[in-house]
């Protein structure tokens, strides 16, 4: 089939637009998706190549924005629930976040959860290593009780865990970690619903 | 005046209700439209067109098309066809062809417990009808 030019700049440009709004995902992904479109308007204008037909064609399948959209929220939550993959999860949690206040919610709270377990399971490794460096610090006065940790020496008394901090930091921020990750999945499985979907 | 405006929102609430139901139906449809052999994308719309009264958004079919892929239920090739360009083909993995008949099974299941318990509406729906007739046909014997 052959568009006239004008037909053939606009199938341009809605692909190169498309092809734009997919850089998220990987190329080889975002090239195939672009071909297949490609492909379908050449198909469905096969025989009927007016302006008009080409237009109706490209708005029956959305703006390049809304049909990427789609793709993107299919996309990284697929990938989130197959590959279990921590970056996955997080894209796709970051995403949601932008989406609804819902989302924004479950990436605080990630994000708190991968935090504090992040930060016990290295203390833990760092007691290991620098034992007398290390340490999780207690301070009562008056007026205030306060937490706190450092390394680099310790240049006040009252450290609190001492030895213990090696087997408590690995395994409670090591199991923080894992739950985290898992309640952002548990999350995305069960209360994400991509806007996409919802105008179908 | 209240009855006026509650209205909108009842239809608005009815068609949302269809669009969800299309929306949760349309997997279990495309499954069902490759379980005869490979189709590309178009001929997937064409196929549901034909044989059903969905009404599919274009656009949204290549990103579930996408999506089962990712899910391993189909599988993609591209075909060199006489139309000068090549088609993506699906077509349906053994994971795939079971979820159609696990889809098709609960589908089944659901829609007789529907339609059970629907009956008594359907029934009231005839009455009114046979009423409607009865009474036309009355007011033609006055005449």
């Amino acid at each position: 089939m052959t568009l006239t030019e004008t037909s053939q700049k606009t199938v341009d440009a809605y692909l190169k637009s498309l092809r734009r709004e997919l850089r998220e995902l990987l190329d080889e992904d975002a090239e195939e998706i672009v071909e297949e479109i490609r492909t379908h308007i050449f198909d469905k204008t096969s025989g009927e190549e007016s302006p008009e037909a080409v237009t109706a064609t490209l708005a029956a399948l959305g703006t390049p924005q809304e049909l990427a959209e789609r793709y993107r929220t299919q996309e990284l939550l697929e990938r989130a629930r197959l590959a279990r993959s921590p970056k996955y999860l997080m894209r796709a949690t970051l995403r949601w976040a932008g989406l609804s206040v819902m989302g924004l919610l479950v990436f605080a709270l990630s994000g708190l959860g991968y935090g504090v377990g992040g930060g016990l399971f290295l203390l833990g490794l760092l007691k290991l290593f620098h034992p007398s460096t290390t340490g999780v610090y207690g301070i009562l006065t008056e007026h205030d009780t306060s937490l706190n940790w450092q390394s680099g020496g310790p240049n006040k008394p009252g450290e609190l865990l001492g030895w213990w901090l090696v087997p408590i930091g690995i395994l409670i921020g090591g199991g923080l970690l894992l739950l985290t990750f898992r309640f952002g999945n548990w999350c995305i499985r069960k209360f994400w619903r991509p806007r996409a979907w919802q105008r179908l | 005046m209240k009855e006026k405006e509650e209205a909108p929102i009842a239809i608005d609430a009815a068609e949302k209700w269809e669009v969800q139901l299309r929306k949760g139906s349309l997997e279990l449809a495309i499954l069902a439209a490759l379980w005869g052999g490979r189709l590309y994308g178009l001929e997937i719309l064409r196929h549901l067109e034909t044989h059903s009264e969905l009404i599919v958004v274009e656009g949204t079919v290549y990103p579930l098309l996408n999506r089962l892929k990712a899910l391993g239920l189909v599988e993609s090739e591209w075909v060199e066809s006489g139309s000068g360009h090549p088609r993506k083909y699906y077509q349906l993995t053994a994971n795939g062809r079971q979820r159609a008949l696990d889809m098709t099974r609960v589908w089944t299941k659901f829609s007789a417990s529907m339609n059970g318990l629907l009956e008594p509406l359907d029934g009231t729906k005839k009455e009114k009808e046979k009423d409607r007739r009865k009474k036309k046909g009355e007011d033609d014997d006055s005449d």
